[in-house]
């Protein structure tokens, strides 16, 4: 890939040690680039700093906020800027890359306080909200300095385009396929078996969903078996669950990541009956990757993910009837769950890192076109001055 | 207490202007960067077009045209640049159409090389025609036009490009 080694900077919003779709994301493409020789920073909070790999600069312990219908631990706050702007200046950057700078963070100060080539990536799906409309005169201001924008998936571009009125590159997330790619068939998993990973005690998540389409789908699979993988609390889900379905359902708890592509090639149809809050569904690309035969929930993330339909099956979100007709459907016709399969697969190694991590240096190196590297803005070196303070 | 309010308010007007009139800098700097990135992928595509129309890929008379489209697009000047890099993308459209049975190592370097940088193009458009955009919106407002913000920067204009025959 590159032929001159960069100083790249990298800004998690989110507490780095609680796990999270942006974080692994953020690790995974750090660790990609360590490994092609550049120098790469993250900034993040984090509670603990002693574990923290040694590529990231812990900015401040992550305050909790609702946020998004979630817990957000983000970090802002005058000693988080104040950490923000002491990491740039030190830093060095040729580059910048934010992820999510529209919400409360740091990405958002570091947007602020910086000059020079940045990328923004940002990875939420929201509905449209008043608020985010009430906020777009403030944020507009900042999110302009971005150079490029990135969004993981055309559900995140057009919140992005509604909301604060700019266009974005797609580069979705990235997965490990060749982790995926060679799992085994483990006979504890084959057969008329359903697979669904997740915490599925969210209710977004959506095992209610499937849980309702069970007692059709047995009475034409009589052998039908779900499998759930995952960490919660498995007997206050059984105990919502008609007793005669109960013994249907077997919980795997959390699954190592190698057991994960054993149980995804092996499980007759992959399940994501989410009713939303999903941007990208980066556990449909690893399905997918692994071969399984995925039949999923038609909320726009997903339904990009799947090209509409062609890579994998998509039922009416929140329809329970819908989900057991395409389940009965494609258990009685293996011959085009494998073609749908085999599609899927193929399709998937564009999520592979190689391929990901490649665009998003592309899109670095566009922004860098000229560039002296990223410094402090002018704002906050004149302020600097003006406290007395060198910036060096 | 008069006195004190109104150079509050002054001191509060300055900033505002020169907060003003940093973001439209800031924002002609990010027009200047994303074109100069598009221009470079762009002179790089002719050069590919033109070692194409000397290989084996094409024949004599597409050879012409190529050449011909290559040429006009290094030469044009801003206003027409568009057009000629249309023609560019036509040139070379009719030429991959027929590319499947390109078989030497060479020739599908340089074929690789341009699908790739097609790629490129693809988002550095995307990229300069957003930062032209918002300049255009941020220069339309009134402070900037009454305070003469944007001083003698040319108003950007916006990139013409058939994405779609790329």
């Amino acid at each position: 890939m590159p032929l001159s080694k960069k100083r790249i900077g990298i800004v998690c919003p989110y507490g780095w040690d609680t796990p999270g779709g942006v974080q692994s994301h953020i690790r995974d493409l750090a660790e990609y680039l360590i490994r092609q020789g550049h120098y790469v920073s993250v900034l993040a909070p984090a509670i603990e700093d002693e574990d923290l790999p040694e590529y990231v600069t812990s900015a401040g312990r992550p305050i909790a906020i609702p946020y998004n219908g979630a817990v957000a631990r983000v970090l802002f706050g005058p000693i988080a800027f104040s950490r923000v702007r002491q990491w740039l200046t030190n830093g060095k950057f040729d580059v910048i890359h934010l992820h999510e700078p529209a919400i409360p963070s740091i990405s958002l100060l570091a947007c602020w306080a910086a000059e020079g080539p940045m990328v923004g990536t940002f990875h939420a799906a929201a509905k449209r909200q008043k608020v985010t409309f009430a906020v777009a005169p403030f944020l507009e201001p900042v999110i302009e300095k971005l150079g490029a924008r990135i969004a993981v998936s055309e559900a995140a571009r057009e919140t992005l385009t509604e909301h604060l009125d700019t266009d974005a590159i797609v580069v979705p997330n990235g997965i490990y396929a060749s982790q995926y790619r060679n799992g085994s068939l483990d006979s504890r998993w084959t057969g008329n078996t359903i697979g669904f990973i997740g915490r599925f005690e969210e209710p977004r998540k959506g095992l209610d969903i499937l849980v309702a389409a069970l007692p059709v789908i047995a009475l034409a699979i009589p052998d039908i078996k779900v499998f759930i993988a995952g960490p919660g609390d498995s007997e206050a889900v059984l105990k919502n669950i008609d007793p005669s379905l109960r013994h249907r359902f077997t919980f795997l708890g959390r699954i190592s990541e190698h057991d994960k592509a054993d149980f995804l090639a092996s499980v007759g149809l992959y399940i994501a009956p989410n009713t939303g809050g999903e941007s990208f569904g980066i556990i449909l690309a690893e399905a997918l990757a692994a071969g399984a035969s995925v039949v999923a929930s038609d909320i726009p993330a997903f339904d990009s993910l799947l090209g509409h339909g062609k890579y994998g099956t998509l039922f009416e979100s929140e329809n329970p009837n819908d989900l057991s007709q395409k389940v009965i459907g494609l258990l009685n016709d293996p011959v085009a769950r494998r073609a749908i399969a085999e599609r899927g697969k193929l399709y998937a190694q564009e999520f592979d890192w190689d391929v990901v991590a490649e665009k998003i240096y592309d899109v670095y190196e566009m922004a860098m076109v000229g560039g002296s590297g990223v410094t402090l803005s002018s704002e906050n070196r004149a302020w600097n001055k003006f406290l007395g303070r060198q910036s060096q | 207490m008069k006195y004190l309010s109104a150079i509050f308010f002054i001191a509060l007007a300055a900033w505002y202007l020169s907060y003003s009139a940093t973001r439209l800098d800031r924002l002609h700097t990010r027009v200047e960067t994303s074109w100069a990135n598009l221009d470079g992928l762009l002179q790089r595509r002719a050069a590919i077009a033109i070692e194409i129309a000397r290989s084996e890929i094409s024949d004599p008379a597409s050879s012409l045209l190529l050449t011909f489209a290559a040429h006009q697009a290094r030469e044009a000047s801003v206003r027409d640049r568009s057009q000629a890099e249309t023609g560019l993308s036509g040139a070379l459209g009719i030429l991959l159409a027929s590319s499947d049975e390109v078989t030497g190592a060479n020739e599908k370097d340089l074929l690789r090389e341009l699908a790739e940088l097609t790629e490129k193009i693809r988002m550095a458009i995307s990229m300069h025609v957003d930062a032209v955009t918002r300049t255009q919106l941020v220069r339309r407002k009134w402070i900037n036009r009454v305070f003469r913000l944007a001083g003698t920067a040319p108003l950007p204009v916006t990139y013409e490009f058939e994405a779609d025959i790329l």
